[in-house]
């Protein structure tokens, strides 16, 4: 079957939209249930088949999601209802919209990609290495925590235990017992 | 004018500390926020605003608590209940919001609550969780509701204020998200503006309709 001629084709738009909280680790299909979960349950499935949501990239937690040209609004509104991707609560931000998904590329950031591969690279060959790396301890409101990820003034951390593994959202003047220097800025 | 998200619950009532979802409402628009059970702030650009939430006790206790409150800067609101609870909370000086009105019965916000709520200047508290993590039933019910407080809204010109009552960082929104979700319910942007404003109005003392120049 040959492809349709590029004027005959229809026009779509793509949605680039950062996930929250950095660092949660989606698969793309079940960030595409997710999606479509919300928009068929905002609109129906009768506007859901014009939208036709789609999930086309989902890299260094941002996602690219297509949509047909004239939707962009309608989507961006059910995007800001997903509020979990199976039961991991999520939340996207959009960042922009654009009618190639290379332009949204552009937008990734890509030396802060390549600045976090590298440091990956680095724990996994501390791994290979037999050395388990340690995450940093901090203290708040008179309990241990675990800094799971840290960017700039944003600590998010996961308290010492089995018992609770809620993520808890703070911020570098927010720990007790932590020298704000020795974090860097990417765990 | 400050933009500002009429209720979050930082720690230990949600998951981020107030220095958090200040530096995050920063991020995503806001002037300020205002939050339950924290002293009153500044943290970078955002003002931290105190709140007094008070919910599911009798009007006797509602008009002590306020007393107690008075002139300590909190923003005061009320959870809805019946119609004559919602009438009397809003004959109380010093009430700023009336919230929750999405949850109390139909008729527990009518004509004559709209136009003592216009006179007392008291706000109407718009709450975009139930369309953000609400689905199906709970959320038309929602959008049902805050459309028939537009109704009046238009009509008598009481304050209207918006917040997400975000409980975690995931569940504040931004401002152009704010628009969009309150579209669904028939606001367009100078609309959502304003009520966005809306804490600001409740908290500023009304202007006199005649000065008198001796």
């Amino acid at each position: 079957m040959s492809t349709r001629p590029p004027t005959l084709r229809e026009k779509r738009r793509y949605i680039l939209a950062r996930i929250e909280p950095a660092g949660t680790l989606l698969e793309q299909k079940e960030l595409y249930y997710a999606i479509s979960d919300a928009v068929t349950s905002l609109w129906g499935d009768a506007t859901t088949a014009i939208i036709t949501p789609a999930v086309v990239a989902l890299e260094s937690g941002h996602v690219v999601i297509r949509c047909r040209r004239g939707t962009e609004r309608e989507l961006a509104i059910a995007l800001s209802t997903v509020i979990a991707c199976r039961d991991v609560p999520i939340c996207l931000r959009i960042i922009a919209a654009s009618g190639t998904i290379e332009s949204l590329r552009s937008r990734f950031h890509p030396e802060k990609i390549l600045k976090s591969k590298i440091e990956t690279e680095k724990t996994a060959t501390w791994a290979d290495d037999g050395i388990e790396p340690v995450l940093p301890e901090c203290s708040f409101a008179k309990k241990s925590f675990i800094i799971v990820q840290c960017n700039g003034q944003k600590v998010d951390v996961i308290e010492k235990g089995f018992k609770n593994t809620n993520r808890l959202f703070l911020t570098k003047d927010d720990l007790e017992n932590l020298n704000a220097t020795t974090i860097s800025d990417r765990i | 004018m400050k933009i500002t998200d009429a209720a979050v619950y930082p720690y230990p009532l949600g998951d981020a500390s107030v220095r958090r979802l200040a530096l995050e409402a920063a991020a995503l628009g806001f002037d300020s926020i205002v939050a339950a059970d924290t002293p009153s702030v500044t943290y970078g650009e955002v003002e931290v605003r105190s709140g007094l939430m008070i919910r599911d006790v009798p009007i006797k206790d509602v008009i002590s608590a306020v007393k107690r409150s008075k002139d300590s800067g909190k923003v005061i609101s009320v959870n809805a209940a019946n119609n004559n609870f919602n009438r009397a909370v809003i004959g109380i000086k010093g009430v700023h919001i009336l919230r929750g009105i999405q949850s109390a019965d139909k008729l527990a916000f009518d004509h004559v609550a709209a136009k003592m709520a216009a006179d007392n200047r008291v706000a109407v508290d718009i709450d975009l969780s139930p369309i953000i993590m609400g689905r199906s039933a709970a959320r038309q019910r929602a959008i049902h509701r805050y459309m028939d407080i537009l109704v009046l809204e238009q009509r008598f010109e009481f304050p209207i204020t918006l917040s997400t009552h975000a409980r975690s960082l995931l569940d504040m929104r931004n401002v152009r998200d704010i628009a969009g979700l309150c579209s669904l319910i028939g606001m367009d942007v100078p609309d959502v503006e304003r009520a966005l404003a809306g804490v600001g109005t409740v908290l500023t003392p009304p202007k006199q309709a005649v000065t008198v120049i001796a």
